[in-house]
């Protein structure tokens, strides 16, 4: 049988909201509609599936992405994850949210893809200390039209991949996908203040990279203010 | 609050998961060191763009492909799961 993407996503109606901005109501009524997806899924239902991949895809990539660096290895990590999530999908745990259990599969997929792709490259972001801060432009009243610009989005997308590894998927579950500390470091395997710890690290080091290309903007360089 | 004191406490204070007494020493640091003004407000720039990547999707033809494939294989097992 030939799948037919198109007709098949949206042949029938699955309604599955959004789960940014609960309430408690809201998250009782979420993880609700989260077991019936899963129930959805365990029975085969090839529409619950479109809503699966509709709703999670997006996710899954933005931390390949931004763990991998390149659009074809992070296609290949969000397939993995939900080939992944697929066949363990019958021992999915109902207490635990199926955006979490998705990011630490597609964290786990992302970490072995860099270890294929850099063998022998260590884990630095344990061994460096906390960033110092260095570059002194503030170019954080450019106007927006700059700041926002598709070159800025790539430059940050581009600095997110040269961070240390472990800093780079603290960055992406925190401050792109909004996950909480406690969720961000469940999907990273690490104790909370591990995890902020390589945010902050992470947020400086970004800073750093950000400034040198938002600091030609803000026009002749200042003079470094004193203390 | 010194300098370097206020860089170590930058994240908590941006995330609001400072003591009051810390945060109140570094509003008084802040109020006086233009240094660490512009490391604030830069830092918060960061965070506001990452917030901004969100809107990042897969793209269309990628998302398109990787969709048939994933549906090809979920309908395959669903077969096999069958038989």
């Amino acid at each position: 049988m030939t799948p037919s993407p198109l007709k098949c996503r949206w042949s029938k109606k699955v309604t599955i909201p959004l789960e940014d901005g609960f309430t408690r109501a809201a998250n009782e009524s979420y993880m609700h509609d989260e077991m019936t997806m899963i129930s959805g899924l365990r029975q085969h239902d090839p529409d619950v599936f479109a809503a699966f991949f509709d709703r999670y895809a997006d996710r899954i990539y933005r931390l390949a992405l931004g763990m991998l660096g390149n659009a074809s290895d992070a296609e290949e990590v969000t397939q993995a994850t939900f080939l992944s999530a697929l066949e363990s999908i019958a021992s999915f745990e109902p207490h635990a949210r199926v955006s979490t259990w998705l990011y630490r599969i597609a964290h786990n997929h992302a970490l072995m893809l860099l270890r294929k792709r850099h063998p022998s490259e260590p884990l630095p972001d344990e061994s460096i200390g906390m960033p110092v801060p260095e570059a002194l432009v503030d170019w954080s009243a450019l106007p927006e039209e700059r700041l926002l610009s598709e070159e800025a989005q790539e430059t940050l997308l581009a600095a997110i991949s040269e961070l240390p590894e472990g800093l780079r998927a603290a960055f992406v579950l925190r401050d792109i996908e909004q996950l909480s500390t406690a969720e961000c470091a469940h999907v990273q395997g690490i104790t909370e203040s591990s995890c902020k710890v390589r945010l902050h690290r992470a947020r400086l080091l970004l800073r750093e990279r950000l400034t040198a290309y938002f600091g030609e903007w803000v026009g002749e360089t200042r003079k470094q203010p004193q203390p | 609050m010194t300098c370097e004191e206020l860089i170590d406490y930058l994240s908590d204070y941006l995330d609001h998961e400072l003591d009051t007494d810390l945060v109140r020493a570094a509003k008084d640091h802040l109020a006086t060191c233009e240094r660490c003004q512009i490391v604030l407000h830069t830092t918060e720039g960061v965070i506001s763009l990452g917030q901004r990547q969100q809107r990042r999707i897969l793209p269309p033809a990628r998302r398109e492909r990787l969709f048939a494939r994933l549906q090809s294989a979920f309908l395959s097992a669903a077969g096999d799961g069958h038989e």
